[in-house]
């Protein structure tokens, strides 16, 4: 590595879903009740939904179902049951190129 | 759609795509549904798939796959901050090869369609159906019906059908993995150079450490053609607890890392993705495998291994469907699908085969990746004793030494480590 090199910076989440090619469906595929967000105490979907597809906004959580890479997280690490969560119809959502 | 198949396979994965292949190889009539668009587009693993069992599948699988390069360096690394101690073997022989799974699914599922087997794909299946007697005599989707007398079940890890039937237990975060991964261009000829390897031949790299901020798991780097495919996997039962920060951040970590991004320096972020993996070991695997006309395979039936250097399921997911495809032939020569027949056609040699015997062996596994300590402590542990043997500025200390002061450092008694050291070789 020649020593003037510029260290490389970290790529921020949502340009990182840029890289990825969807088919984004007018319906959204997993729904959230916001009501048993609001009393779940450490809502780990904020760290562990890979594309932050559940963001805090104001102490609330915001779901938002676009960026959505289909792996099933959130379905599995919800204390409360509070994901209703299915798979895109149609063939729509994530397409993996090179996965 | 009133027709009815010999065969339904649902989901056209490594699995799903051997089941129909192999059934529809021997004159059955097969159907096999795949949610996503076109062959492979639902698809992410790794990196690196085992030959043999594939060979044993597909006769034409050294001619046709879509190989991009034989493993011939595994590297095992722990890392502790912007150190390494890294363990490379070397060997000439054709064993694994790397790939994007997206490809060799699609590869496989046109085997499967050049065999004869027919392949939807855009079609969600919604329910596995059952008749008043409880066999299952087809699958629905968006309120339609195709009849089968055997269905497959391939779905992968998320069981959503599975659990529907009351087959499957809701998955638990104990039970599964994360794995999150960025596929990044460089070059044939850099990758060949940079990593040191001829043209067609690449590298197979795991490591451990504050690679997962110290939650058990791992991470990867495959070499491909011209990317690299990187990765982390973090088991979701200690994630919960431990993470601190936003997943991706780990892989951007890992992509950015001071001793690893000279390999893939100026290359650009191709995609990036992310799938759940099956815990290894075994506690996946639902109580039975076949009941009246239905098989489980794959993912979904709990396949697979994690050893901690090496990661097999494309593999076993692929012969437990051919087991699957075989056990469809007979069963219906001998015009009985019930679960008995099907159980003693498919899951006894299943659970016979060196899969399960392999699943069974590396059941240690399990109690290394319960245990966030060791993630943490034994990659600093390594790291410290390597500088202080080799930074030297001044005095060197013998083996002895730098091995009590490093484990000191991270509060480690000599008994402890060698106690440690006993139950983890033990284990493995
Ligand atoms: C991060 C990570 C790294 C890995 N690395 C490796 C590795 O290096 N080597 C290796 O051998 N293995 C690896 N694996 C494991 C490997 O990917 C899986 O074991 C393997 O893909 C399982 O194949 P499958 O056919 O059972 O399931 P899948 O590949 O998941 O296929 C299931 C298919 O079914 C479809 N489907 C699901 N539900 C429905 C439905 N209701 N209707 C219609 N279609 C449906 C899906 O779209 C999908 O195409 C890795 C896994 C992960 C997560
Ligand atoms: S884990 Fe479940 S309940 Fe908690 S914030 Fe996330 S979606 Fe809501
Ligand atoms: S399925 Fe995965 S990517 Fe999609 S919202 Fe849930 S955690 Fe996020």
């Amino acid at each position: 590595m020649s020593t003037g090199e510029a260290k490389p910076k970290l790529i921020r989440v949502e340009d990182l879903l840029q890289r990825t090619v969807y088919d984004v469906d007018h319906r959204a595929h997993i729904i959230v009740d916001p009501e048993k967000c609001a009393r779940c105490p450490k809502k780990p979907c904020t760290y562990l939904c890979p594309a932050s597809c559940y963001v805090l906004v104001d102490d609330r959580v915001v779901f938002s179902y676009e960026g959505c890479l289909e792996c099933g997280t959130c379905r599995v690490i919800c204390p409360m049951e509070a994901i209703t969560w299915n798979f895109p119809v149609s063939g729509k959502g994530v397409q993996y190129r090179f996965a | 759609m009133e027709t009815k198949f010999d065969v339904v396979v649902v989901g056209a994965g490594p699995a799903g795509a051997s089941a129909a292949y192999t059934a529809a190889r021997h004159g059955l009539k097969v159907l096999l549904v795949e949610r996503g668009r076109g062959a492979g587009s639902k698809q992410v693993f790794g990196g690196r798939v085992y030959a043999a069992p594939l060979r044993e599948i597909y006769e034409d699988f050294d001619k046709e796959a879509p190989i991009h390069r034989w493993v011939r360096k595994e590297r095992v690394s722990l890392v502790h901050g912007d150190r390494m101690v890294t363990f490379e073997y070397e060997s000439d022989r054709t064993v694994s090869f790397t790939t994007y799974l997206t490809q060799l699914t699609s590869w496989m599922v046109e085997k499967a369609v050049s065999a004869g087997a027919i392949f939807v794909d855009e079609v969600r299946v919604d329910s596995i159906v059952r008749d008043d007697a409880g066999k299952v005599i087809g699958v629905e989707s968006g309120g339609e019906r195709v009849y089968a007398d055997i269905v497959v079940d391939a779905e992968g890890v998320n069981r959503l059908l599975l659990e529907k039937l009351g087959l499957a237990e809701k998955t638990r975060p104990s039970q599964v993995a994360l794995g999150v991964k960025e596929v990044v261009k460089v070059g044939e000829d850099k990758i060949n150079e940079r990593f040191g390897v001829a043209p067609g031949e690449g590298v197979s790299w795991v490591l451990t450490g504050d690679v997962t901020g110290n939650m058990p798991g791992g991470a990867f780097i495959y070499t491909n053609k011209d990317t690299v495919s990187i990765g982390v996997v973090v088991y979701l039962e200690s994630a919960v607890n431990m993470v601190k920060e936003p997943i991706h951040i780990l892989v951007e970590k890992l992509r950015t890392h001071p001793s690893l991004s000279r390999l893939w320096a100026d290359g650009d972020v191709m995609e990036y993705a992310a799938r759940l993996t099956p815990e290894s070991g075994y506690r996946y695997m639902p109580r039975k495998l076949a009941t009246h006309g239905l098989m489980v395979a794959g993912d979904a039936a709990g396949l697979l291994l994690n050893t901690g250097y090496t990661f097999r399921g494309v593999d076993y997911a692929a012969l437990s469907g051919y087991m699957a495809g075989n056990a469809a032939v007979k069963a219906l020569e001998e015009g009985d699908t019930g679960e008995e027949n099907l159980r003693r056609l498919y899951e006894k040699p299943l659970l016979e085969s060196f899969i399960v015997r392999d699943l069974k062996r590396h059941r240690g596994i399990e109690w290394l990746m319960s245990n966030p300590e060791f993630f943490k402590k034994y990659p600093a542990l390594a790291t410290g004793v390597a500088c202080r043997l080799f930074d030297l500025e001044g005095e060197a200390p013998t083996v002895y030494e730098a091995l009590r002061s490093s484990a000191s450092d991270q509060g480690l008694s000599l008994l402890r480590l060698v106690l440690d050291m006993f139950r983890v070789v033990r284990k493995l």
